[in-house]
Parts: structure tokens; sequence; C-alpha cells
């Protein structure tokens, strides 16, 4: 009998220190965040959605066409088109697609990316209603001069070699002058796919940077 | 006319019931046959494969360097220890040896890992007991804090693919080592909180305390690892039995319960685990070479990662052994290694031929082992236990069935 009662206080006692600590965190702040209106401070090297970036001083698109990300892919969810420049004898890029359906988001492409091209954004919301508008093109990925700076200093990723001194004089200025006031660096995705017309024709350069091994 | 119902003349059928495959509880999807005597469980026929993702055959068809991206995903609640097993593996065919900077990184990591993989365990598993109040989600809390540190060094919260065959992927950014260091210093008192509402709780006493009762030999014979067998009294630990990594320069005891083993006795080792793995955090801070980030760049002179593998550095302050390429290459041979993962012991199993994809992948995954044993506990048990005796010996399905 005595055991019983013993038992029960004893019980009472710490059911009691159990919800001395539940309604203690009842009347805390919360924790949580209001997602949509609150957005996460996410670090540099959150890998998200992708993007190609183009060289934050020049505006010139850093794609060199040699086909590592796509080659490296272990979803093969990376398309590229490119050919011959005629004039150059070096590739030139013509389409880019990333199928982000597929894509596991494993960072492989950006690691093994020459020029520091591809890179993960901090981009996370992508839901949209097809799957096919998933498959982001050249013009949906390119980022902006802007961005691509944002992300470079981000994400301390080395700034892409000068242009050796031949006769580069045109490919950047146009562009960069023609350029709209962009957003700011985490605009929203339609900003993006909007601002990048400009881009395309300077983005095959006529003289590419580097050497490439191709 | 009334019938004593426990009369032993009183004939009963004997009804066979599916427990899963998507019964919340499982924690995936893991059928269960059933066949019950009333309330009585007298036959128990686990069916596996609902997940079954050809892990090992697709190590075969990926390079290896496609696979390290991969092989996070087997056990999705310490993605570090599967990496760690097959980045060990083939470092063994190679021989090569892994910087202690990079060790060091993989022991803190690792360790935080262990303690999110328990923290959810604990939260979900009192889920499972019916605790809805409020408490599941406390573990969380802290779980997310981990996750937060865990994104910003290796990019996502579950899928690092942060341990490398040689290496790892980077250092850690600015302030990170003292966030987490502030993190250890108030995780004890959390601790303290979950523990003032379950451990002692009469409730939950009355649920877990001798149910579900594992015997050291049948845990044994069954090759049961983790805190399941830890609780059964026998220490075993590969981080003490067969140290690995920087372990042994590191202070800590292998947690065993006295008693039987039953579900209670699981339930406190994984608790007292996680204070351990948060001393190993501290004691791996204090003694990283090349110390924080900052103390490492400040050595190098530069606030960027640009020279993290520089030839002139303190070779035991460098990340990687080999460097990382898409075209990955390891020796032709045969390794095995073994890592002791939140669940017990991963083994995996290489062989190479020298190419850039493997020849043979074999995993040894402790979930599967550990699940093997759940007939021999759940024979006897009343149906409501079933779920407080699965729970606990926290089995994950992708794991199982890889
Ligand atoms: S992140 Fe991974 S899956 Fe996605 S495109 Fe790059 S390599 Fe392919
Ligand atoms: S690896 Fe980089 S430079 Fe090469 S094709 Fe891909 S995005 Fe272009």
């Amino acid at each position: 009998m005595f055991a019983l009662v013993g038992r029960s206080i004893e019980s009472l006692y710490q059911v009691a220190r159990g919800l001395k600590t539940v309604f203690k965190h009842t009347v805390r702040p919360p924790i949580t965040k209001n997602f949509p209106d609150d957005m996460p401070d996410l670090p540099g090297h959150f890998r998200g959605r992708l993007a190609l970036a183009v060289n934050p001083q020049t505006s010139e698109h850093l794609c060199i066409s040699c086909l590592q990300c796509e080659r490296v892919c272990p979803d093969k969810c990376i398309q590229i088109t490119s050919h011959k420049s005629p004039e150059t004898n070096k590739p030139e890029l013509i389409e880019f697609k990333i199928d982000h359906g597929l894509c596991m988001f494993c960072g492989l492409c950006t690691e093994v990316c020459p020029t520091s091209c591809i890179i993960n954004t901090n981009d996370f919301e992508m839901a949209d209603y097809t799957r096919e508008s998933l498959v982001y093109d050249l013009k949906r990925l390119t980022l902006s001069q802007d961005e691509s700076a944002h992300y470079f200093a981000k994400k301390e990723l080395p700034m892409p070699k000068p242009k050796p001194p031949k006769p580069a004089a045109k490919p950047a200025a146009p562009a960069a002058a023609a350029k709209p006031a962009e957003d700011k660096p985490e605009a929203k995705p339609e900003v993006k796919a909007e601002a990048k017309p400009q881009d395309l024709p300077a983005a095959p350069a006529p003289e590419s940077p580097k050497k490439e091994e191709q | 006319m009334s019938v004593e119902l426990s009369s032993p003349d009183l004939k009963t059928d004997e009804m066979i019931i599916n427990m899963g495959p998507q019964h919340p509880a499982t924690h995936g999807v893991l059928r269960l046959i059933l066949t019950l005597d009333g309330e009585i469980c007298k036959h128990v026929e686990p069916v596996l494969g609902h997940l079954h993702r050809a892990q090992e055959w697709q190590g075969q068809n990926r390079t290896w360097f496609q696979y390290q991206a991969l092989i996070d995903r087997v056990d999705y609640l310490s993605g570090m220890y599967t990496s760690w097993a097959m980045a060990r593996a083939a470092e063994q065919i190679d021989g090569l040896v892994v910087p202690k900077r990079a060790e060091y990184l993989r022991v803190i990591l690792s360790e935080m890992n262990r303690i999110t993989s328990h923290l959810l365990w604990l939260g979900t598993y009192l889920i499972d007991l019916g605790a809805m109040f409020g408490f599941p989600f406390y573990p969380f809390r802290e779980r997310e804090k981990l996750f937060d540190l865990f994104e910003e060094v290796a990019g996502q919260r579950m899928m690092f693919n942060y341990i490398r065959i040689g290496g790892v992927l980077r250092n850690p950014p600015f302030g990170w080592f003292d966030k987490l260091k502030r993190f250890t210093d108030e995780f004890p008192d959390r601790i303290d909180e979950y523990e003032a509402i379950v451990t002692e709780n009469p409730i939950f006493l009355k649920r877990t305390k001798g149910v579900g009762i594992l015997k050291k030999e049948t845990a044994m014979a069954y090759g049961v690892t983790g805190p399941c067998i830890r609780a059964s009294g026998i220490p075993l630990d590969l981080r003490k039995t067969k140290p690995y990594s920087v372990y042994p320069e590191l202070d800590f005891k292998v947690q065993t319960m006295d008693g039987d083993g039953d579900t209670w006795a699981r339930y406190m080792c994984r608790i007292r685990e996680m204070r351990e793995s948060n001393e190993i955090i501290r004691q791996a801070i204090e003694k990283i070479p090349g110390g924080t980030t900052e103390e490492l760049r400040k050595l190098l002179g530069t606030t960027g990662p640009e020279k993290d593998e520089s030839k002139d550095l303190d070779p035991s302050f460098l990340l990687m052994a080999k460097k990382q390429n898409a075209g990955l290459r390891v020796k032709a041979g045969e390794g095995f290694a073994a890592v002791e993962s939140p669940r017990g012991t991963i083994g995996c199993y290489v062989i190479s031929n020298g190419s850039d994809k493997a020849y043979r992948f074999k995993w040894r995954n402790p979930s599967f082992c550990n699940l093997s044993v759940l007939p021999e506990l759940l024979v006897g048990a009343p149906i409501a236990d079933i779920m407080a005796i699965f729970g606990s010996i926290d089995v994950i399905l992708p794991d199982v069935d890889r």
C-alpha cells in the first residue's frame, strides 16, 4: 500500500517535471521562421538551382563548351550543343539545356567546370506546373553580370583570368552598355529570364578567351 | 451463460494481419505479416525490398566520382558514414594516407551526423509511442541547428557529398567552428530537457521497461550491431574495438547498458551516445591540426580557399591526399572498411579493376542485420508493443533494401 502511494507520488513528480519543461517552452518565442516572408540566409556553398555565370568584369559568357559537366553528370541531365567556330576553330556554344527535373543537385558538374561557369545558385524555389518548364535553356540559365559577381564573391571562386591581349576590343563593351539596370542579385527567376536577350550575341565571343584542350 | 475469456478451452482462430507497407511508423516501407492469436503476436514475417534501388549495381555502373555523390542516399539519415566507409575502402586499395586535418573534419562531421540521426530517432520514436504533446519537435530544433552547419560546409542538409576518396571536400567557412562550439556548449542542457520529459515519465517507462528484451546471445547470433547490442551489455563499438581514423587520439567511452537490453535500455544508450558524441566534437575542435579555418587562413596569409592545397603547406593541414577529378581512378585490388554508424557497423567491400569504375561493391548494412532480429523480439508481444519494439531498434528502410 505504501509502496503504491510512494510510486504514485514519484510518478506525479516526474510527470510534473516533464510538464514544467513543456510549459516553459510554450511561452518562449517561436524558433521557426515565417518562410515566404522571412527568407533563409543561405550559405554560399548551398547547392540550389544551376546557372551559368558570366565573367563578372566583362560580362562575357564563361562556358568554353568543354563538355566536362555533361560527361560527369550522373543523371545525364545536361545537354550541350556546340559547333566549331569557322573563324577561330574553337568550340562555340549554341544551346545549353539542364533538366532540373532529373538533377539531383549533387554539385559534381560545378566541381569539374574549368572556368567556374556552371554554378549552384541559392535559388531553391523552382516549383512549376509542367515538367517541360523544368528544362532550362541557355537563356534562362545565364546569370546577369551582377548576379555572377555576387556568386563569385559568395562562393570564393577564383576570378576568371583576363583575356589575352589580342584584338579583344569589342566583345564586352556593347553588351555591358546595353544592359538594363539589373535587380538585386537574388532577383526572382523571371527577371533573370527576361534580362538576358542582350547577353546572347555576346555570349559566343568571336575570340574565345582561353586555350581549350579540345 | 458466460464464457471465461481466459479459459484454456476457449478456441480462438489465428488471424493474419498485414502491417504496412505504408504504415506511418515503419520509417519507410516495410511490410510485416503478423500472425495474431487474439492480441498476442505468434509469428512475424518482415517483407523487404520495397525500397530496393540497386545501390551496389549502380556503384558498378558509375564512375567512382559519380558514385560518391550517390552513396549518401543509402542511409539518408547518416550519409556521412556510408561515404566514409566507401572512401576508406578505396583508400585502403590505393594506399592513401588521409591528412590529419581531413580526418578530424571527418570525425567532427560524422559525430554531428550521429547526433542528428539519434535526434530524429528520438522524435519519431516518441510519436510511435503516441507522445504527440509537443515533445517530438524539441529534438528537431537542435537537429535543425546542426543541419544549418552541415549546409554551410557541405552544401546540403542531408546529402552531403562531403567525404571524398582521399579526404574531404572543403574547409568550413569562417565562423563555423565558433558556431559549432556554441552548439556543443548548449547541447547537454537540451538533452537534460529531453530527459526531464521522457526518461522517468511513468507512461514511457510502462511502455518500454521490460518490453522487447534482446538477450546478449540472441544479439550476437543475429549480428546485431550499434546501440542495440550495446544496450544489451556488449561493448562493441568499432571506434574503440577496431580504432580507425583519429579516434584513438580522442577520449571517449563506449556506452553500454547493464541489464537485459529492453527498449528502455536502447533509448538510454542513444541518449548517452549523444552526450558522448558531443564530447568528441568538443575535443576534436580543440585538437584539429591548423585550428579553425580563420587560424589556418591566417597561417597561409589569405582569406580565401585558393591556398588550401598548396605544396608548401604542412601536409597534415591538407584536405585531400589525392586530387579529385572526374576521371578519379582507384588501383586494382580489394578493400574492406567498416565504420561505426548511428545504427551499427557499416561495411563496404570493393573490388576495383583499376578503371574509373568499381568492379564490384558489397555493402554490409547495419539496419538489415538489426531488422533480422525483429521476429525474435516480436513473438509473444502484444500488438500494441510492436511499434514500440520496432521503433527502438532504429532501422532505416532504405538502408535495409539499398
Ligand atoms: S548537380 Fe549533379 S545531377 Fe545536377 S546537373 Fe550537375 S552533375 Fe548533373
Ligand atoms: S564544364 Fe563548364 S565550361 Fe565546360 S561545358 Fe560545362 S559549363 Fe561549359
